[in-house]
């Protein structure tokens, strides 16, 4: 890399792109959090269920993320592992209020961290504790543990409370994601 | 100057076609960088092109790779290139096919579908409607019902064609866009309108009511679009064309009167359209006719080709059907005959050659000739089919056509066509006596210089045949034996054959042949060859005439594949008992439409029904298939069941077989089967019963039953009774409302057992050698008979072939024009493999009158065809 593009990465000029994938199971407000991010002319108004996969885009202090919204739905979880390859980040959204199928969600987060694309790559896995307004939601804390999230030990993570609906919680998440993909980037180069 | 540019750039490639040496497995690579970040369009853009180049020449994908490409490319959803994305869309369409999983681009395409780039809009709906399965459809209903109104012209055209497919996987869907649908025809636009009542006429094609009442509004509401005018006149001849076949058809349809009202259309297209569809109505007669052809008579004047060959080529048509309305345009057809277009031309020139009268052949011959060199071979071959009809139509021609045939023949051309030529040629040799030797000679110096082994072979095989009973059989055996100098193999064989054909015929010939020119075959290289030289020469050898008619001239009566069917049983089988021919189905002659109809199909009517039987294990026990009948329809064809009947003969066994149809869609039937009361001496052997009919499946039947040893008592009439077990059901599923059900009958009307139904047709070329030969080995019966009801001996002949279910041999069917007397002989098998021969004289007063001299091996047979006659 020449001396210019090391100038212009130190002083962060640089756009920055980054490919992330937002996975999680059924109805725990994926489309709703990336609806939320992008600029307002953009944002439906309505969100239905995915089926299969959506890409968005959205900016968040200079790094541009393009955002592979992945289906959560039972039947197309299987296709999650063809977006893994080239993704520089995880966005996982549980359903906080879910507590029946913490277990299932457990199982899918082993399976994503197994997975050979996956296991010996280091790159910031963002989890959003999303419906934390629901009554009797778990805390992130109590959610971590059920996870098993200490478990992970090679990849940077974190965990936060958010409400998709409102915005909260959310825009702290993207803030520690961008800063992880800002380190990362400048480790690289 | 910049597109100069390009086309000096292109001459130098030498305008080579650039993806001309890709690689499947090289572009697979190559598309591995769709997984790049950030996305390169251009580059991703022509590894598109070239997976879709390699698609479209036939390159199939396996699943893995599909599937690999696939996920590849749907990462180039990140991409917000417009031409990019289109070709997207082009790619998901292409491999929705052969890839998994492809659903998961279905949210991506929804949402571009729904978006506000109108460019990906309708693009994106076809690709979602490729990729969509029933189970996903009803997700993405709401959007379709939405683009089937959209305003976009585009879009709604694209969701309408796509609901046109979509009618294929979920009928039962794309019925709730009936509403949507109907708005759109109202649309402003020409081809949504279109598509829109392609759309609606799919959705309603089924009930005849509702396509009638959408007819009967959209003629009276005047459609925008000459597209779906034309579309609507298709309908309506359709809807025509059903109520002719209901109910005679009266020529003051409303139907009728809006297509004749089209005629008057401002659009061109539609005013053909509506001529085309007048012409082409069965029951059209020439008064209706005459609107229609004089706007065709228009359109050959018209400055533009299209409409003139438009025109030509209904005419061409109409031509075969009623010439006389196309005579009016005789002078208009002249002047197209030197129209530059050569299609507009030659089709004139065929349909001028159907109208025109016997002096104008000659003309019209030489005009056609300036330019046959020049026509495509698919316009030749029509020019060919006209010639063709002209001979039948005018025998006296036949030297002038000949003539041009053979020099057709000569020139250029693909086996198609050749094979059109040769077989015109045979319809005339076989059609008018008179021109059989010059056809012959055209044929023999055709196969001179014939490049075509199958046409060679065929008219090899021909020559054999008619060759020895012309007046200088000897003239034909030097063609004949040049074919085994100078030709390929299966060629040398047929010559063989032809060759033993003219020693087994003609006597004089007969040292010539059998010591010079089959010795000379028997050292051949080729097996075939060598194997042909050497049976012919030990079959002359023997000197004896009967032999050799059995075993050159006749030839195989049996159907090969059963024969090799029976061979290969006997192989793995084997028993001390020798081989019976008999005991293979005889090759039944199939009719002339038959042979039309199943050109593509090898399998005889006997062997499918025979293999059928087999499957039924209480039926296998009764020997081999003797001949199975026509299907006979025992109930009018629209009432509450329909029943045919089909008989098997067997050697001593008459198995009737009874397809039942259930038509009452609240019924379900059980233990059906048909009583029958058979006549004297008959024995019920068994009934096998149809344990299920439900609604509109095709149930069968049968009842078996012994001949009676008497032959005269085989022939009679059975009364028939449907007999079953009815349970009321639910329309809908189909199931039973309860497990109780009551017994029920149905009338049928008598099945009859002929003689011809005993009786498989045998085709004998040379039917007065076994006559003279059975005088001696056969009985003889003779009896005259008058047949006071036959007005023609047409008619006799005709009724006499259909009632004995024989093969007239010799030609002997046809009749020839002006005699008051014929005779006509036939030749078949009775059941068991009795050889039957008639000969009946037929002469013309008051009636008909006839004497018939039956020969059987088999005296009680012969008994039987003589009273039966009777």
């Amino acid at each position: 890399m020449g001396f210019w593009d090391k100038l212009v990465n130190l002083l962060g000029f640089k756009k920055r792109e980054v490919n992330i994938l937002v996975v999680g199971l059924n109805n725990s407000g994926k489309s709703t959090v990336i609806n939320h991010f992008k600029p307002e002319e953009d944002k439906s108004t309505e969100i239905v269920p995915t089926v299969g996969f959506n890409v968005e885009k959205f900016r968040n202090q200079n790094v541009g993320f393009t955002a592979f919204d992945m289906s959560g739905h039972g039947r197309y979880r299987d296709l999650w592992e063809h977006y893994y390859k080239d993704c520089q980040g995880v966005i996982f959204v549980i359903d906080s209020s879910d507590r029946l199928r913490l277990v299932v969600v457990r199982e899918e987060l082993d399976l994503l961290l197994q997975h050979p694309d996956i296991s010996g790559r280091r790159f910031p896995i963002l989890f959003f504790a999303n419906k934390m307004d629901v009554r009797d939601a778990l805390s992130s804390v109590k959610i971590a543990a059920g996870l098993g999230l200490e478990r992970i030990l090679d990849k940077p993570w974190h965990i936060c409370a958010s409400n998709a609906l409102t915005g909260d919680g959310l825009q702290e998440g993207v803030e520690w994601l961008t800063q992880q993909v800002r380190e990362m980037v400048n480790n690289r180069s | 100057m910049n597109a100069f540019k390009r086309d000096k750039k292109e001459e130098e490639e030498g305008g080579g076609n650039p993806f001309q040496n890709i690689e499947k497995t090289t572009v697979l690579q190559e598309a591995r960088t769709f997984n790049d970040t950030p996305v390169n369009p251009r580059k991703c853009t022509h590894i598109l092109t070239k997976i879709l180049y390699l698609l479209n020449q036939g390159e199939q994908l396996g699943t893995t790779e599909a599937t690999e490409a696939f996920f590849a490319m749907t990462k180039l959803f990140q991409s917000r290139d417009v031409i990019l994305r289109r070709m997207v869309y082009l790619g998901i369409k292409e491999l929705s096919g052969i890839a998994e999983d492809v659903i998961i681009v279905t949210s991506s395409l929804t949402k571009d579908m729904t978006g506000k780039e109108d460019l990906y809009r309708a693009a994106a709906i076809r690709a979602l409607c490729s990729i969509t399965d029933v189970t996903m459809l009803q997700a993405i209903e709401r959007y379709m019902k939405q683009a089937i109104v959209d305003r976009n012209c585009a879009v709604s055209s694209a969701a309408l064609v796509s609901s046109l497919h979509l009618t294929k996987i979920a009928g039962d869907v794309v019925k709730r866009w009936v509403n949507e649908a109907q708005e759109a025809v109202n649309s402003d636009s020409v081809m949504v309108q279109y598509h829109a009542l392609g759309v609606l006429y799919h959705i309603r094609k089924s009930d005849r009511l509702a396509v009638n009442k959408l007819v009967a509004k959209l003629t009276r509401m005047s459609l925008k679009s000459p597209y779906a005018v034309c579309m609507l006149i298709r309908i309506a001849c359709k809807l025509l064309e059903e109520e002719d076949s209901a109910e005679g058809g009266s020529s003051d349809s409303p139907l009728f009167e809006f297509i004749e009202s089209c005629l008057r259309h401002k659009s061109e297209m539609v005013i053909y359209e509506a001529a085309r569809a007048i012409v082409n109505l069965r029951r059209t007669t020439s008064r209706e006719l005459a609107p229609a052809v004089s706007v065709l008579q228009l359109f050959c004047s018209s400055p533009k080709p299209t409409l003139r060959f438009a025109a030509v080529r209904t005419l061409n048509k109409v031509a075969m059907s009623h010439p006389a309305a196309v005579t009016a345009c005789n002078l208009d057809l002249e002047n197209l005959i030197t129209d530059s277009n050569r299609s507009i031309a030659t089709l004139t020139i065929t349909t001028l050659l159907k109208t025109g009268a016997e002096s104008s052949v000659d003309r019209l011959m030489k005009q056609i000739a300036t330019f046959v060199s020049e026509i495509s071979d698919e316009f030749k071959i029509v020019v060919v089919q006209a010639i063709r009809a002209l001979c039948l139509k005018f025998p006296r021609k036949h030297g002038v056509l000949m003539n041009f045939l053979s020099a057709m023949l000569r020139d250029e051309g693909g086996l198609e066509y050749k094979a059109s030529i040769a077989d015109t040629i045979i319809t005339i040799i076989e059609e008018n006596p008179e021109a059989k030797e010059t056809g012959l000679a055209h044929l023999c110096e055709f196969i001179e210089d014939c490049e075509h082994t199958s046409l060679a072979v065929r008219i090899l095989h021909l020559l054999g045949k008619e060759g020895p009973r012309t007046k200088q059989p000897s003239r034909y055996i030097r063609f004949i034996y040049n074919r085994v100098i100078l030709e390929n193999a299966p060629v040398r064989a047929a010559a063989v054959a032809a060759m033993a054909q003219f020693g087994a015929t003609c006597p004089d010939l007969l040292p010539n042949i059998q010591v010079v020119l089959l010795a000379r075959c028997q050292m051949d290289t080729d097996d075939e060859v060598r194997d042909r030289a050497t049976y012919y020469c030990s079959i002359l050898e023997k000197q004896d005439k009967a032999l050799a008619n059995r075993y050159i001239v006749e030839g195989l009566q049996v159907w090969i594949p059963s024969l090799e069917k029976s061979l290969h049983q006997y192989t793995i089988n084997p028993s001390d008992v020798p081989f019976d021919m008999k005991s293979v189905p005889l090759a039944s002659i199939p009719s002339p439409e038959e042979i039309v109809n199943t050109s593509g199909k090898a399998v005889s009517r006997e062997e499918s029904y025979a293999e059928k039987l087999q499957s039924v294990p209480e039926l296998v026990a009764f020997g081999p298939l003797f001949r199975s009948s026509e299907p006979v329809e025992l109930t009018e064809s629209e009432t509450e069941y329909v029943v045919r009947c089909i008989k098997h003969c067997f050697p001593q066994h008459l198995i009737l077989q009874f397809d039942c149809l259930n038509t009452l869609n609240d019924q379900l039937l059980e233990n059906v089967h048909v009583q029958v009361e058979p006549p004297d001496g008959y024995q019920l052997v068994r009934e096998i019963p149809c344990p299920r009919l439900p609604y509109s499946e095709l149930g069968t039947t049968y009842v078996v039953l012994q001949f009676p040893d008497e032959l005269g008592a085989t022939v009679g009439t059975f009364n028939a009774t449907l007999k079953f077990l009815v349970k009321d059901c639910d329309p809908a599923t189909g199931l039973p409302d309860s497990d109780e059900g009551y017994d029920d009958e149905y009338m049928l009307e008598d099945v009859e057992v002929t003689l011809g139904d005993q009786i498989q047709k045998v085709t004998k070329a040379n039917f007065g050698a076994a006559w003279e030969e059975a005088a001696a080995s056969h009985c003889e019966l003779e009896d005259t008979y008058s047949l006071s009801n036959m007005g023609t001996l047409e008619e006799a002949v005709k009724n006499i072939v259909s009632f004995l279910g024989m093969q007239p041999a010799e030609r002997s069917d046809r009749v020839p024009e002006g005699k008051s007397s014929h005779t006509l002989f036939l030749a078949g098998v009775y059941r068991g493999g009795y050889d039957i021969l008639v000969r009946a004289k037929l002469a013309l007063a008051e009636g008909v009158t006839m004497q018939l001299t039956v020969r059987s091996t088999n005296a009680d047979v012969a008994e039987l065809v003589t009273s039966a006659v009777g």
